[in-house]
């Protein structure tokens, strides 16, 4: 019985997860091609010749039927396939590959920092609530959640400009051209993403594991002599992650949102650099690119997150 | 080590709160002076706030941040506790004193198979080798009365019933078969039959395992069978302190015999007369072949676990008719299919006016945000739209005195009134719509007994003078056999019995009835 | 007495929370009719002045007054938040309490849209919608309201789901109310408690949204000011006049904090304390 309820989860996961992406690619391909007026005309602005509109009709494949071209961009976009950018006139997924290790490194170290400095502050702060220690953690989280992640940044370089004489932003390099100044120049503006969303999990987390702590099954295990530190490693901790993973996976595409900011500020040639400039250059082969792939990693990231959360928790499965 | 009579001795205990503002205050436990003699069955019984789960945790070391202990000692088998270590306190739980606690649906960790929740009772004291581990838990499990153990070990918590729930606590903490198990009212969320089976396994825990037993509880006559001797808690300190046989026949106490009387609802002093119903009549209400239950289907395909299968009832006017059964039976299930709110197949026929409804909870009865008026204009607007200003106000005040309320409740929300009043309210919003039939699910289970007891005068009158049938859904037999001149009992998902009450209830031909009154005499008496 | 403190928790949350919130709100007020100067102006003479008694809070590069352009900013942003959230709620009233209500397919068709729409990140989707419609305030404040719709159906649809389990709402289905009815009139109100913090707490994140907007320049339009796009223009000068970086970021940080602190209060003593 449990087996097949545990089958039956998964296929209706996986069925969710085929829908979510059809929808998903669908309302980004129709974003893109309802828009009010002529697309072709939209992009070339105003004083463009019918000529060259009737041009970039045709190649676009815009004189093509709606569900026909939403097939092909669909085919296109899981072949990674999805035409030339007008702008830059070569290829889109080579554009967006070429940017991924900037925005992708800040996001893996800014999660990283994330877990690593918020996990250890819940577990001090929630050993004695209301303590001194506790409630300033808990002032100084608001704070940080309150200032918005491009602010911070301004901050930081503040900061780090009057400390270090010669600390000047934007000077990036590839990873594989140096990988110590790749990293040194991904880490503050990971730092500023990461520092309101520490703030966001160590709050979740601080609460659920005070609520954990007050739960019956801790009293049990106390009855039954264990230690309090084993009943935190064994009970309240797996508990509490259970219901941190949905906050984890919201933090990790919130990341990838604030990084399409943070690295403008910090002059990083990333995703969100090439999303700006196909939005004032209206590039919408790359844009559409760029809005469909963030958003692939998104329903990817919470689909992990629910396999993760029901294989943690088997209640969930027969849900 | 020399034996002593006393296996705890609870000396002088006095516990507060004390803050920085009131470093004084009033103690939560004043003087609590007891011991629990070598093997026997000690009842510690009182109202919530009595101070009897806090003496538990005293006992235990698990008192809550804040409190502290301003004098006394507690000696277990002659060894100062309050002088000890807390690490060392914390060892003797599991291996010399266990507990039981109220809630079996939350007090193991759901994300953990059974086997593992009790296997870290023994590697917490020691037993290092796995296959005795395994070998221990197996065979408590089955001391318990696990018949398979072995499928037990692999489940999930959430895949037990509440009762199989609650037998897998007391094994964890009989494992180490430790000399003191403190039972903080172990079964007060379990149905009757369940409770006279967990009580009937401490009990014979208690003589294999030469255990003593420290039993919590908030019902006096609940325990009449179990316990060898009683105590009464009332505000953190000891009233009364007796035999059980004397307790219960004798009460020396005023708040004993408060706590006796309140336990048992008698209907004979309120004048209670049954109306006549005639059978011959075509019933008010005819449901036949009722079958409903939850699927877990994906695509149209799957199975259908079915909770009722194939009900048949009829209820006829002025009737009163009792529903009884165990919990799990499908009593719920019946009256949420009868009052469409699920969906059934089979048929049920009302004839005439509509169907009234009166539910369990207090609490959630009405909506927190609205006051009485709007709760009765709401529920008159369904009966009858076309009326009046006038015409509506005094319908309401109409409805409402007849439920014993006045208009001054008319501007109240559900917080300002008590249990009992909000469930008057409830039932002027059904007399309101002048329902044929009213199905009432527990409504007395709530509340006190004097409330419960005005409720179903109430009831009653309405019967009587109005003529509507009730169909009441209780657990409790007492009031059946008093008010209910027929009564069906469930079973399964099916009516096992049914018949005149006097009849079925004095004897009763299916084993499920047989079984139900039997837990009712034993816990309650006859 | 875990009571008492709460309550005093929720009342200090409450104090800084106002205090926090009125000088944005009181500059946001005095701005609709009276400005120091006029935060259009520019003054070739007065450029990239420190803080003094004639410009408290100095002159920009184009020699605009700092003070004048902070409150005609706050203008802006306090009726972006205000106005998206309006749409955000109404579009989450719509389909957060049906799904909640009627469960089955309703709820699933209603969520898989919710969720879809939830997998796009919310700054990346605003600044789609305005790409594609073009920068505008007014547009702006629909692909805010749009993006956030999702989050308060949520919040929507987990209350009414517990709140349908009540047994009044038992009882006024036995009754045959009208579901659209029971949805409004007996659902709603009760919502309120979970309604109100999300609600605060949505317009401090749609602020967090719409500076980031102005920052890259796709929110509001120059010559009007916002926060956002203030900072983007003085970050040059940071290291010559950072005031021009401060008095901003201050403002919009008292802003969102003061949003933040009230929610926190309002959850403390709506949720806990008022329970009974």
């Amino acid at each position: 019985m449990t087996g097949k309820q545990t089958a039956l989860y998964f296929v209706r996961k996986a069925v969710e997860l085929l829908a979510t992406l059809l929808l998903v690619s669908l309302l980004t391909f129709l974003a893109f091609s309802v828009i009010p007026g002529d697309t072709a005309r939209t992009m070339l602005g105003a004083n463009a010749t019918t000529e060259q509109v009737e041009a970039l009709r045709v190649q676009l494949g815009l004189d093509r039927p709606l569900p026909i071209r939403y097939l092909s961009w669909l085919g296109g976009a899981f072949t990674g396939n999805l035409g030339n950018s007008t702008q830059f006139r070569t290829s889109v997924g080579g554009l967006i590959v070429s940017r991924l290790p900037v925005t992708l490194g800040m996001s893996i170290i800014a999660f990283i920092l994330i877990i690593l400095i918020s996990y250890p502050l819940a577990v001090l702060s929630s050993r004695r609530p209301g303590k001194l220690g506790d409630q300033i953690c808990s002032v100084l989280g608001h704070i940080l959640f309150a200032i918005p992640p491009f602010v911070l940044s301004l901050l930081l370089i503040y900061l780090f400009g009057s400390i270090f004489k010669n600390f000047s932003v934007g000077n990036y390099a590839a990873p594989n051209v140096d990988f110590g100044m790749y990293l040194q120049s991904l880490l503050l503006p990971a730092f500023a993403i990461a520092l309101p969303k520490i703030a966001m999990t160590f709050k979740f987390l601080r609460s659920s594991i005070i609520e954990q702590k007050a739960s019956d099954y801790v009293a049990t295990a106390k009855s039954h002599g264990l230690s309090d530190l084993k009943i935190l490693v064994r009970h309240i901790l797996p508990n509490s992650n259970v219901s941190s993973i949905t906050v984890i996976s919201l933090v990790l595409s919130d990341i990838l949102g604030g990084s399409l900011i943070v690295e403008q500020v910090f002059n990083l040639p990333g995703l969100g650099r090439l999303l700006l400039s196909a939005i004032s250059q209206r590039d919408f082969p790359l844009l559409s690119g760029i809005v469909f792939y963030l958003a692939l990693v998104t329903v990817l990231l919470y689909f992990a997150a629910d396999i993760f959360a029901s294989l943690s928790d088997p209640r969930i499965r027969i849900r | 080590m020399a034996r002593h009579i006393h296996v705890l001795k609870v000396h002088h205990l006095t516990l507060s709160f004390p803050t920085r503002k009131n470093p004084n205050p009033k103690p939560v436990l004043d003087d609590v002076d007891f011991g629990i003699r070598d093997g026997e069955i000690l009842g510690l019984i009182g109202n919530s706030g009595s101070g009897k789960t806090m003496t538990s945790l005293a006992i235990a070391g698990l008192l809550p941040e804040g409190a502290a202990i301003t004098g006394g000692s507690i000696k277990f088998r002659g060894q100062d506790l309050l002088t000890m270590k807390p690490r060392d306190r914390r060892k003797m739980l599991g291996s010399d004193i266990g507990m039981i606690f109220q809630e079996p649906s939350t007090a193991l960790d759901p994300l953990m198979k059974i086997g593992k929740n009790l296997d870290e009772v023994l590697v917490a004291h020691g037993v290092t080798d796995p296959k005795e581990r395994r070998e221990k838990i197996l065979s408590t499990m089955s001391t318990v009365g696990f018949a398979d153990p072995e499928a037990i070990y692999e489940r999930y918590p959430h895949q037990l019933s509440g009762g199989q729930r609650q037998r897998v606590l007391i094994a964890g903490a009989a494992l180490l078969a430790p000399k003191l198990l403190i039972c903080d009212e172990p079964t007060s969320s379990l149905d009757t039959v369940t409770t006279v089976q967990i009580l009937d396994l401490l009990k014979s825990l208690c003589r294999k395992l030469q255990m003593t037993i420290l039993f919590i509880s908030h019902d006096l006559s609940a325990v009449r069978n179990f316990c060898d001797r009683v105590m009464v808690m009332r505000d953190g300190k000891i009233v009364d302190k007796d035999t059980t046989s004397d307790i219960l026949t004798n009460p020396k106490n005023a708040y004993t015999a408060e706590l006796l009387t309140n336990a048992k609802l008698d209907t004979r002093m309120l004048g209670i007369e049954r109306a006549h119903v005639d059978y011959s009549s075509s019933p008010v209400l005819t449901a036949r072949d009722i079958e409903a239950g939850y699927s877990d289907r994906v695509f149209g395909k799957g199975s259908k676990n079915n909770v009722l299968k194939g009900v048949d009832l009829e209820i006829y006017p002025h009737e009163i008719l009792g529903l009884i059964g165990s919990s799990g039976c499908g009593k719920t299930t019946l009256i949420r299919s009868l009052l469409g709110l699920l969906p059934h197949t089979g048929t049920a026929t009302v004839v005439g006016r509509r169907i009234g409804a009166v539910f369990q909870d207090p609490v959630s009865c009405l909506n927190p945000s609205h006051t009485v008026k709007w709760h009765l204009n709401e529920a008159l607007r369904v009966a009858e739209r076309k009326l009046t200003k006038p015409e509506r106000m005094s319908r309401i005040s109409a409805a409402l005195s007849e439920a014993g309320l006045d208009d001054s409740f008319l501007g109240r929300k559900p917080h300002q009134l008590s249990g009992g009043q909000r469930q008057r309210v409830a039932i002027a919003m059904c007399l309101i719509t002048n329902p044929g039939l009213i199905i009432a699910d527990e409504p007395f289970s709530s509340l006190d007994a004097s409330s419960s007891a005005e409720i179903l005068k109430l009831l009653t009158d309405i019967n009587r003078e109005r003529g509507t049938s009730f169909l009441l859904v209780t657990h409790n037999i007492h009031i059946i056999r008093q008010i209910a001149p027929r009564v069906v009992v469930m079973d399964n998902g099916k009516i096992c019995e049914s018949g005149l009450t006097s009849e079925v209830l004095s004897s009763p031909k299916a084993p499920a009835t047989v079984k139900l009154l039997e837990a009712e005499t034993k816990l309650h008496g006859a | 007495m875990n009571k008492n403190v709460d309550t005093a928790r929720a009342k200090r949350f409450y104090t800084v929370g106002i205090i926090l919130l009125s000088v944005v709100l009181a500059a946001f007020l005095i701005s609709l009719f009276w400005t120091p100067y006029d935060p259009y102006a520019t003054d070739a003479a007065a450029k990239l002045l420190p803080p003094s008694s004639a410009h408290p809070f100095g002159t920009d590069n184009f020699g605009r007054d700092v003070l004048s352009r902070v409150m005609s900013a706050a203008k802006f942003t306090v009726f972006i938040s205000v106005a998206g959230v309006a749409i955000a709620l109404i579009l989450g009233t719509l389909t957060g309490l049906p799904a909640g209500y009627f469960g089955g397919f309703t709820d699933r068709s209603i969520m898989l849209v919710n969720n879809s729409i939830m997998c796009f990140p919310g700054i990346l989707l605003a600044l789609v919608a305005v790409a594609v419609f073009g920068a505008s305030m007014y547009n702006v404040v629909w692909a805010l309201g749009l993006v956030f719709a999702p989050t308060f159906a949520r919040v929507y649809r987990a209350g009414t789901i517990e709140i349908k389990e009540y047994d009044y709402i038992t009882h006024a289905r036995v009754m045959k109310i009208h579901p659209v009815r029971i949805m409004l009139l007996h659902i709603l109100p009760n919502l309120v408690p979970q309604l109100l913090p999300a609600t605060v707490i949505g317009l401090a994140n749609m602020t967090l949204f719409e500076s980031g907007m102005s920052y890259l320049g796709l929110g509001v339009q120059p010559p009007d000011a916002s926060f956002g796009k203030m900072l983007a223009e003085s970050q040059a000068y940071i290291r010559v006049a950072p005031w021009l970086v401060i008095f901003p970021s201050m403002m919009l940080v008292f802003y969102i904090l003061g949003l933040y602190f009230i929610s926190e209060g309002m959850r403390v003593s709506l949720t806990k304390g008022g329970g009974s």
